[in-house]
């Protein structure tokens, strides 16, 4: 078989292969009954129903838009709802069903005569077409009481063919599943490209109806930089976008201009430092030791914490491991712990407040595995480290350096099972920066630890008083609030000057879109889930210091989301 | 009738954003306004199909009229949209 391309616009510098599925949203209308059996009433109150429901449809798609992408993607359906609500349509659908048209077919006839008119102009004008076509159908899917095409659950890895794409379709779209799109019409301005490069999505637009021609289910790729559709593709040609997306580097990387990042990897399991190897981490910013306490009736004794820490150091022996001690409460519960009902439990008795209160023996034997772990492992040039979580005051972290100090004089003075006495060295000690007590405290706590790694899921929650798991406040809870940004830059600029380095290690680490910025700020370490390492070490070589640090001062300047958005998206290559 | 005309700031002309804030904003007031190129038919400025219609781009010259007791407020606010910049709106 050989493969065939078909060239259209390509609309973001990204390619990926995936499989076909035709998307083909516009309801088909049956013939209208004889007008005489048309009662005009009726038909007026079905369509005036049907606007109803069409547009608080439009204000949820609105909200989500605004959620997902962001507040001028989202404006788009601001228009909808005033083309829907348009007097000059009200009209027409009026005059129509007076005169013995259904309410489907009033509509139809309606808008076409305004679409019409829009695509015989020219740019922008003939993208107002494909909004009043997206209003149309909407309006008549509402009436003929059809389902909904469904892109929201296609299969993994599809790629998504369509005469074009609106923006009600795009706002379904899950960009987990979607691995990109192709439409016969459209150009390098339409909401679906537009779309597609706010989502990083390979798209080709514009490809004509030659595009047809490709059956659901072909082997296809997407080259959004040639902009070509790739039908049928060699081993080669998709071997080619295997390596483009995903280069795996397992080197450490520098930016452009020299400065060496850590780029390492979050883990919880066995299975997870193995995905982590395996994509080139360079080590661990975050081994979440509580998911050796999860799932089972009573704790891990010291031996089989002190067997995983080890192999965790000796699977990156020239890497830094950092572990997070236990970080119970919250959403993590344990059943042998026997945690407290709290009314509010993210901001009860949750990390490091437990492991200086009730979880103390607990945290002793924990501090004892890791001390001992550090000692033996074998590793070249690789460190252990270790860092406490929920950290709001600074004598939590005395406290927590003091208990690591006994307790390595202890496993000195007596020794521990069968393991040789001796000097036993104190880990790099840091903390979470994670609530915004830590962050105020940030300049204080450089006198206390020797790493600060910022947890920007709950330092966002803690910031904005948005619980991460609520959808209606997912927009508050997002990491490019400038408030949340302030917070970290506090946090960053406290450590300048000191011996304290400022890692990250929350979902912003692994957002390539993000590298650039924190690098300016003077991150020196991002820790991710591992599929993230390869797209990130890659972003780090795109960039240049200096230029991060101008887009650091500009977003510095940044006092919406918005304008912290486009900042972003502007300087993305 | 009161009437006005003014150059158009926003870079989009009226599309988008800025036209569904003029069209918002002709929405709120009781007068019923009209808006077209100068010496050309003005059309109803409370649709978006019709203020779309107009293919207003950036530079141009507009007309803007209202009738109706709020006449001067309107014109007031659709003008200072029509020659703000449009990340100001």
């Amino acid at each position: 078989m050989t493969e065939q391309r078909l060239n259209g616009v390509g609309v973001s510098p990204i390619s990926a292969s995936g499989t076909a599925i035709w998307y083909t949203p516009e309801p088909t209308l049956t013939d209208p009954p004889a007008p005489e059996t048309i009662d005009g009433d009726d038909e007026w109150n079905r369509f005036l129903t049907a606007r109803q429901t069409a547009k608080s449809e439009l204000q949820d798609e609105r909200e989500q838009t605004a959620a997902a992408v962001g507040e001028s993607e989202a404006e788009v359906f601001d228009a909808h709802i005033q083309f829907l609500e348009d007097p000059q349509i009200e009209s027409g659908v009026e005059s129509a069903v007076e005169s013995g048209r259904p309410a489907e077919h009033a509509v139809s006839e309606t808008f076409s005569e305004f679409i019409e008119q829009f695509e015989g102009m020219s740019g922008q004008m003939a993208e107002r077409a494909d909004d009043l076509r997206d209003v149309r159908d909407r309006l008549i899917r509402i009436l003929s009481d059809s389902e909904r095409a469904d892109l929201s659950s296609v299969p993994p890895d599809s790629v998504i063919f369509a005469e074009r794409l609106t923006p009600s379709d795009t706002a379904q779209l899950d960009p987990d599943r979607v691995a990109g799109f192709a439409t016969v019409a459209g150009g390098r301005t339409s909401h679906a490209a537009i779309f597609a490069r706010s989502l990083a999505l390979p798209a080709v637009v514009g490809v004509g109806t030659e595009l047809n021609t490709v059956a659901t289910e072909s082997t296809v790729v997407v080259d959004g930089t040639a902009g070509t559709v790739i039908i049928d593709p060699t081993a080669e040609t998709q071997a080619a976008v295997g390596n483009e997306s995903i280069a795996i580097q397992t080197e450490s990387v520098s930016t452009g201009d020299g400065h060496s990042i850590e780029v390492a990897a979050n883990v919880g399991t066995n299975a997870d430092i193995q995905t982590a190897q395996e994509h080139g981490a360079d080590g661990i910013g975050l081994f979440r030791s509580e998911f050796l306490f999860l799932d089972r009736a009573e704790p891990p004794t010291e031996a089989e914490q002190y067997e995983t820490y080890r192999s965790a150091l000796e699977s990156f022996p020239d890497g830094r491991v950092i572990i997070r001690t236990l970080d119970i409460g919250g959403d993590k519960q344990i059943e042998y712990l026997d945690l407290p009902t709290e009314e509010n439990p993210f901001l009860g008795e949750r990390g490091i407040r437990r492991s200086l209160g009730p979880d103390e023996d607990l945290f002793k034997t924990q501090l004892r595995a890791l001390l001992r772990a550090g000692r033996d492992a074998k590793t070249g040039s690789g460190t252990l480290a270790v860092m406490i979580p929920l950290v709001s005051t600074i004598e939590e972290v005395t406290d927590a350096r003091a208990m690591i100090e006994t307790v390595a004089s202890n496993i000195e003075t007596k020794g521990v099972d069968d393991a040789p006495d001796g000097r036993v060295e104190t880990p790099e000690f840091g903390v979470m920066i994670e609530t915004p007590a830590s962050a105020f405290l940030a300049p204080a706590l450089t006198d206390h630890v020797d790493f600060f790694s910022i947890g920007t899921n709950d330092l966002a929650q803690y910031v904005m008083a948005a619980e991460r798991g609520n959808d209606h406040v997912r927009t508050l809870g997002d990491y490019r609030q400038p408030a949340v940004f302030r917070a970290i830059d506090t946090t960053v600029r406290a450590a300048e000057g000191t011996d304290t380095w400022v890692g990250m290690c929350g979902e912003m680490a692994g957002d390539p879109s993000m590298t650039e910025l924190l690098i300016g700020l003077g991150l020196t370490e991002l820790s991710m889930s591992a599929v993230s390492v390869p797209r990130v070490k890659t972003a780090v070589q795109e960039t240049s210091v200096s230029e991060a640090q101008a887009l650091v001062e500009n977003i510095r300047e940044a006092t919406t989301q918005d304008m912290i958005k486009s900042l972003l998206r502007t300087s993305v290559r | 009738m009161p009437e006005r005309v003014v150059t158009v700031v926003p870079e989009d002309g009226l599309h988008a954003r800025p036209a569904s804030k003029f069209v918002e904003t002709a929405n709120e007031f009781d007068a019923e306004v009209q808006v077209g190129h100068i010496d050309d038919n003005p059309v109803n400025a409370a649709s978006m199909l019709a203020v779309t219609g107009l293919a207003v781009t950036c530079g141009d010259d507009v007309q803007v009229r209202a009738e109706g007791p709020d006449a001067d407020a309107a014109l007031d606010e659709l003008t200072r949209i029509l020659s703000t910049p449009e990340e100001d709106l």
